[in-house]
C-alpha cells in the first residue's frame, strides 16, 4: 500500500514536472496560405486550444520555409487594415486563440522557395514556459473565408 | 464651522463643473475619413505588363477596382480570393462583361511584370497595374482610398502598407457606383455584379 502510494506520488510528481504548456495545448486545422507568385510572405493560420488551467502565451513561431517568422495581427481601424507584429499570442486557461485571415496569424516572411499547393510546413510554436510544439501545416490556395473543414478530434 | 467648509467646497466644485462646461472645449481631432464622403471616382491610366491600361478602355463593362500590393500577405489575398470566387459564380456571358483591375499602391516594389503573375494567380480576368506615386495618390484620393507606408523592420523591405480594402464598383458608363466591403463572401460579390449588370 505504501509502495502504491509512493508510485502514485511519483507519477503525479513526474507529470507535474513534464507537463509543460505544450502538453496542454492542442492545435486544430493548421494551414499555410499558398503565397501568390512574387509575394514574398504569407500567413499561417490555426486554432490553438489551451486545455490547461493556466494561461499560456505563444512567444514565437519558427518554420524552415521562410527566413523570418513573426506573430502578427491586423487592426481594422475604420476600414484601414493595419498589420502589426505582436509580442505574444495569449491563450487563456481553457480558452483558445483563433488565428485566421484578417486577424492573428503566424507570418512567414521572405520565403526561401516558392511553395506548392499540398506541401506541408512544420511550424514550431514556443510557449512562455519554454516548451514548444510543432504542427504540420498544409499549404492551401487562398480562400475567401477560413476553411470550414471541422475534423472530429 | 465644518458645515461652512462643506458648503464652500460644494460651491467650489459646482463652479468648477460649470466653468468646465462653459469654457472647456476639448480639441476633437478631426479624423480623416476619406471613406465617409462620396468619392468621385473617374478615369485613370496606369501601366500593366501588357502596356497602358485605362479605365475608359472598359466602357460597356462593369469594372471592379481593388487597391493593394503584392507584399500584402493576408488582406489582399483574402479580398482577391473572394473576388475571384465571385467571378467563378458568373456565367461566361456575365463574366465577359466584367473587368477587374488590381492597382498596386506600392510601385517601389511592384513592377507591372510582378503584378501580372500575382493577379493572374487569383483569376485570369484580373489585370494588375501601377503607376507613379503621384498618379496613385491622385486616383486614391478620387476613389476615397487610404493607404500609408508604415515601417516594420522585418516585413520584406522594411515596411508594410496600411490600406483600405474595399473593392470599388465602376458602372458600364465609367461612373463609380458603389463598393464591396472587405472579405465579402463570393456570393455577395456575384450578386453585386449581377445587380449592376442588369441595372444600366
Amino acid at each position: 500500500m505504501k509502495q502504491l502510494s509512493l508510485l502514485a506520488a511519483g507519477l503525479l510528481f513526474s507529470a507535474g514536472v513534464l507537463a509543460g504548456a505544450a502538453d496542454n495545448v492542442a492545435v486544430q486545422d493548421p494551414y499555410v496560405r499558398l503565397a501568390p507568385p512574387n509575394a514574398p510572405a504569407t500567413g499561417a493560420f490555426m486554432v490553438i486550444k489551451n486545455n490547461g488551467d493556466k494561461d499560456v502565451k505563444v512567444l514565437k513561431a519558427d518554420n524552415p520555409a521562410s527566413k523570418v517568422t513573426e506573430l502578427h495581427t491586423h487592426i481594422n481601424d475604420g476600414g484601414v487594415m493595419k498589420m502589426r507584429p505582436v509580442p505574444a499570442i495569449d491563450i487563456k486557461a481553457k480558452g483558445e486563440a483563433v488565428l485566421k485571415p484578417g486577424s492573428l496569424h503566424v507570418m512567414l516572411i521572405d520565403l526561401k522557395a516558392p511553395m506548392k499547393e499540398g506541401d506541408s510546413v512544420p511550424i514550431t510554436l514556443t510557449f512562455d514556459d519554454g516548451s514548444s510544439k510543432t504542427v504540420e501545416a498544409k499549404v492551401v490556395r487562398p480562400m475567401p473565408a477560413p476553411p470550414m473543414e471541422h475534423k472530429q478530434h | 464651522m465644518s458645515q461652512r467648509i462643506l458648503i464652500a467646497v460644494a460651491v467650489l466644485l459646482a463652479a468648477l463643473v460649470l466653468g468646465l462646461a462653459f469654457f472647456w472645449q476639448p480639441e476633437m481631432p478631426e479624423r480623416p475619413l476619406p471613406m465617409a464622403a462620396a468619392p468621385a471616382g473617374g478615369d485613370f491610366t496606369l501601366q500593366s505588363a501588357g502596356g497602358p491600361v485605362a479605365l475608359q478602355d472598359f466602357r460597356g463593362k462593369l469594372v471592379l477596382v481593388y487597391f493593394g500590393y503584392t507584399y500584402c500577405p493576408d488582406i489582399c489575398p483574402t479580398a482577391l480570393a473572394a473576388t475571384a470566387e465571385g467571378l467563378k459564380l458568373l456565367t461566361p456571358e456575365e463574366l465577359a462583361r466584367v473587368a477587374v483591375i488590381f492597382i498596386s499602391v506600392d510601385p517601389e516594389r511592384d513592377t507591372p511584370a510582378r503584378l501580372r503573375e500575382y493577379a493572374e494567380f487569383f483569376h485570369p480576368a484580373i489585370v494588375g497595374v501601377t503607376g507613379t506615386a503621384d498618379e496613385l495618390a491622385g486616383i486614391a484620393r478620387r476613389y476615397g482610398v487610404f493607404y500609408a507606408r508604415q515601417p516594420v523592420e522585418t516585413a520584406g523591405g522594411g515596411y508594410v502598407v496600411d490600406h483600405t480594402s474595399d473593392t470599388y464598383v465602376v458602372g458600364t458608363d465609367g461612373k463609380l457606383v458603389g463598393k464591396i466591403a472587405h472579405a465579402a463572401p463570393p456570393e455577395q460579390v456575384a450578386a453585386e455584379i449581377r445587380k449592376r449588370l442588369t441595372k444600366p
